[in-house]
């Protein structure tokens, strides 16, 4: 058992403070629109529905709207995780880009998160690139490192620096030049059943305080009522599993490197870290030791735990806040006796705080998405419209559209899209969306380095599969994925 | 007929300034003419392919780095992927993938060839239903399969539960011990209507008198099968068999879309893992060092192919 000192609470109360200083602090050029040391769910409420925009006519500003032209553009869509209300705000979003830049010829595509990375990099290598990506935060890095994107800042498209979340600027940054703007910033929230936590004995209305506590109140559930208590995601190549993973090793004080510092310099590897071997040790300890999370968590990804949480299969997850509505959506879906159990499950779904480390701390992954221009050179037919690429990428950074755009899911990358009226009546519509914004201060960005897409995709994976198969010990497959991560900073094969 | 003397044919060489190769090559010329297009594509979506891989073999393509930028390394990368503990697991997974596919699809398509070339009623339905598994889409499969294999509410698990015969569902593809059988359970599956279709070409070629007259003379149902049917199927018995163990040395759809070659890379086999290596992890040179490695194996069982092929072909020549 691991007590909190006074010192561990000083040590802890200051990096919390100095990360959230780093990620809410304004650069010294000008002020953010919001006052980000405010940030509560009270603040949010406050701001909401403030200020009107006009995104034409700021969009207007940097392309006119008479602008003829031609755009190849592909996205990270949405997909079968996500709730209809977003399909919806997506169609609209290209209707109105059409009606708004109507001599704009948008040839558009959407690929799941899955897929991007893979079709982008193989169309890099046949110089057969789109002119305009959004891509998953995670890639950003990777092909400015690489010299595939052009310079690309806020102030190009009319916006200011300041208007985005820093740590979501940090995460568009190689080498001290600004490579893209964040689309939408988010951070997960902890999810339970009330109506089977009160059926396992544990109060429905609090949510495990801590990462062990998950563990226990998994077990719990398992024993009690025979269903699996946690939806562990420990599949390879899916973005769930480092979103559902990494707040568990911060939170134990682990890391891949030191990323959740205030000011990372990524030199030093900690994976096999006692306190990273501590967090795998408790997703060990439900998977093989308690068997208290689903097998098939090897396999599944969060799509699949989804319908396990509606069947009421399921006790805790981590998640959006879209998933209420994905649960609604489902749940329109079902017939007979499914579509009320469903509905009780919804009745009963609970968002929480993700729970602390030993120590107290509590993190999340600041995710998101960002949105780049390549070079002429690396693109189909050698040519960039830029003035095309700027008129979308004006229209979907704005508050506007930065806001709708994320309506279910996330949240606005432009810190304008917190003021507009959707803000307000998505807060009044979508449940639960306090408690994620709530998260947003917690958020630890990936590490901003070429390598992070193989890390997190499969390093990181592969040593959750390596200990949960027993193939390896916890501490050897913490080594061993420390060893990976050291090889391929190394530049090895 | 135009006699033509020994002289003539030497003045007729040397007048032509040709023999040999070249010569035939000349009188042949509007073959050649003919084949020009295609071999023209081959070179550009074969021939080039091949050659850029090798030479990407030779270099070391890191993630942070464009491709054009990539360093040459010699033999590294192949002296790297041998001695690589990974390499050995995914080849012995591929050895267990490739031969327990081909020999159980073949003799199952063999068996159900056989049964179906008996006459009796519903035989035509039953074939058609027999061939579905190998026409339907791999990827719906691969989903169809993972969801009855599912750890925890796939279908088999739940009719062994309720049925009382296990007290939780079996772990089929989340295990790294049962995950490789089950994977090969689904590509039989999918592959042994082939196997299947093939056999029932080649039993139409096995000629009845013959069959008859055996049995005049006295020989029993097994005796008929393996002294007059078997040697008349060896051939397209040997054709199958290439076919298959080709596919599923190439195999890519069912692993990656079941498994993605885990759990702990216990259900990756070449191909998925050449895939990983290239287009989610970058290693171009790795990845292409593998598949230099796996286009020597698959030109050998190539090699072998013709071989029988033209066996045949010889074969029916001299019949």
């Amino acid at each position: 058992m691991t007590r909190i000192t006074l010192g561990g609470a000083v040590l802890r109360g200051t990096v919390s403070t100095a990360l959230m200083a780093s990620l809410m602090a304004a650069p010294a050029l000008g002020a953010p629109p919001v006052d980000l040391s405010k940030w509560s769910p009270e603040y949010v409420r406050s701001i909401a529905g403030t200020q009107d925009f006009d995104t034409a006519g700021d969009c207007a500003k940097v392309t006119p709207l008479d602008y003829k032209g031609r755009l190849t553009f592909w996205y990270q869509g949405v997909f079968e995780g996500d709730p209809d209300l977003l399909r919806q705000y997506y169609k609209d979003f290209f209707a109105t880009f059409r009606k708004t830049y109507p001599n704009i010829q948008l040839e558009e595509q959407a690929l799941t998160y899955n897929d991007l990375l893979d079709k982008f990099r193989t169309a890099l290598l046949g110089n057969a690139a789109p002119m305009a990506v959004r891509l998953q935060i995670l890639g950003g890095t990777e092909f400015a490192s690489k010299g595939y994107l052009q310079p690309l800042k806020p102030e190009d498209v009319g916006y200011s620096t300041e208007d985005f979340w820093p740590g979501a600027m940090k995460a568009v940054t190689w080498d001290g030049v600004t490579y893209g703007i964040p689309t939408n910033n988010e951070t997960m929230a902890f999810i339970w059943n009330a109506d089977i936590f009160k059926r396992a004995g544990l109060d429905p209305n609090k949510p495990p305080a801590t990462w062990d506590d998950v563990v226990k109140y998994s077990k719990q559930i398992h024993d009690k009522l025979g269903i699996a208590g946690y939806g562990l995601v420990a599949r390879k190549n899916a973005g769930n599993t480092p979103y559902r993973f990494m707040p568990q090793l911060w939170a134990y004080g682990g890391g891949v490197f030191d990323e959740a510092t205030p000011n990372p310099t990524y030199k030093q590897i900690e994976l096999d870290s006692p306190q990273s071997k501590a967090a795998l040790q408790a997703s060990y300890d439900m998977y093989v030791r308690d068997k208290s999370v689903p097998v098939s968590a090897l396999t599944n990804q969060q799509a699949d735990n989804q319908p396990l949480f509606l069947a009421g299969q399921l006790g805790m997850m981590i998640s959006h806040p879209s998933d209420y509505n994905v649960m609604l959506d489902l749940q329109k879906k079902a017939t007979g006796t499914d579509k009320d159990k469903a509905q009780t499950v919804i009745d009963n779904m609970r968002y929480g705080l993700i729970p602390t480390g030993p120590d107290g701390k509590r993190a999340v992954v600041f995710g998101g998405s960002n949105i780049h221009i390549l070079k002429p050179e690396y693109v189909e037919g050698g040519k960039v419209d830029e003035p095309a690429a700027k008129a979308i990428i004006c229209m979907w950074t704005s508050p506007e559209w930065s806001l709708k755009m994320a309506y279910a899911g996330s949240n606005p990358g432009n810190l304008n899209g917190f003021k507009t009226k959707w803000m307000k009546e998505r807060l009044d519509s979508i449940k639960f969306l306090d408690v994620t914004t709530s998260m947003l201060p917690y958020g630890i960005p990936f590490p901003a380095l070429p390598q992070s897409p193989e890390i997190m995709n499969i390093i990181i994976p592969d040593m959750l599969q390596n200990a949960l198969t027993g193939a390896m010990t916890v501490d050897q497959a913490a080594d061993d994925a420390a060893k990976k991560v050291k090889d391929l900073m190394g530049g090895g094969l | 007929m135009t006699i033509v003397s020994g002289k003539t044919e030497a003045r007729l060489r040397l007048q032509s300034g040709w023999s040999g190769l070249p010569r035939k090559i000349w009188q042949h010329r509007a073959d050649y003419a003919y084949v020009l297009p295609a071999i023209a594509v081959m070179l550009v979506v074969i021939a080039y392919p091949i050659y850029y891989t090798i030479e990407l073999s030779f270099f070391n393509t890191p993630p942070g780095l464009q491709l054009r930028d990539k360093i040459f390394v010699g033999f590294n990368n192949y002296t790297a992927i041998l001695t690589s503990q990974v390499f050995w697991q995914v080849t012995l997974n591929t050895l267990i993938w490739t031969f327990a596919s081909t020999f159980i699809s073949f003799v199952l398509g063999f068996a159900t060839a056989l049964a179906l070339h008996r006459d009796f009623i519903g035989r035509g339905v039953l074939r058609a239903i027999l061939i579905i598994p190998w026409v339907i889409s791999a990827v719906a499969a691969s989903y169809i399969w993972k969801w009855i294999y599912h750890s925890d509410f796939g279908i088999i698990g739940a009719v062994l539960v309720e049925l009382g015969l296990a007290d939780r569902p079996p772990n089929f593809i989340d295990s790294v011990s049962t995950v490789l059988p089950s994977l090969i359970v689904v590509n039989i599956w999918r592959e042994f209507p082939f196997a299947m279709i093939m056999m029932m070409a080649g039993l139409q070629t096995v000629p009845d008198q013959l069959l008859r007259a055996a049995k005049v003379d006295g020989a029993n149902a097994w005796q008929r099968f393996w002294h007059v049917t078997f040697p008349h199927l060896r051939n397209v018995s040997t054709v199958t068999i290439l076919l298959l163990a080709v596919a599923n040395f190439n195999s890519f759809i069912i692993p990656w879309i079941m498994t993605g070659g885990g759990p702990s890379n216990a259900s990756h086999i070449w191909i998925t893992h050449i895939y990983e290596l290239a287009f989610g992890r970058q290693r171009w040179g790795v990845a292409s060092a593998y598949s230099v490695l796996l286009f020597l194996i698959l030109m050998t069982l190539g090699y072998f192919y013709v071989r029988a092929l033209s066996g045949n072909e010889r074969k029916d020549g001299s019949a």
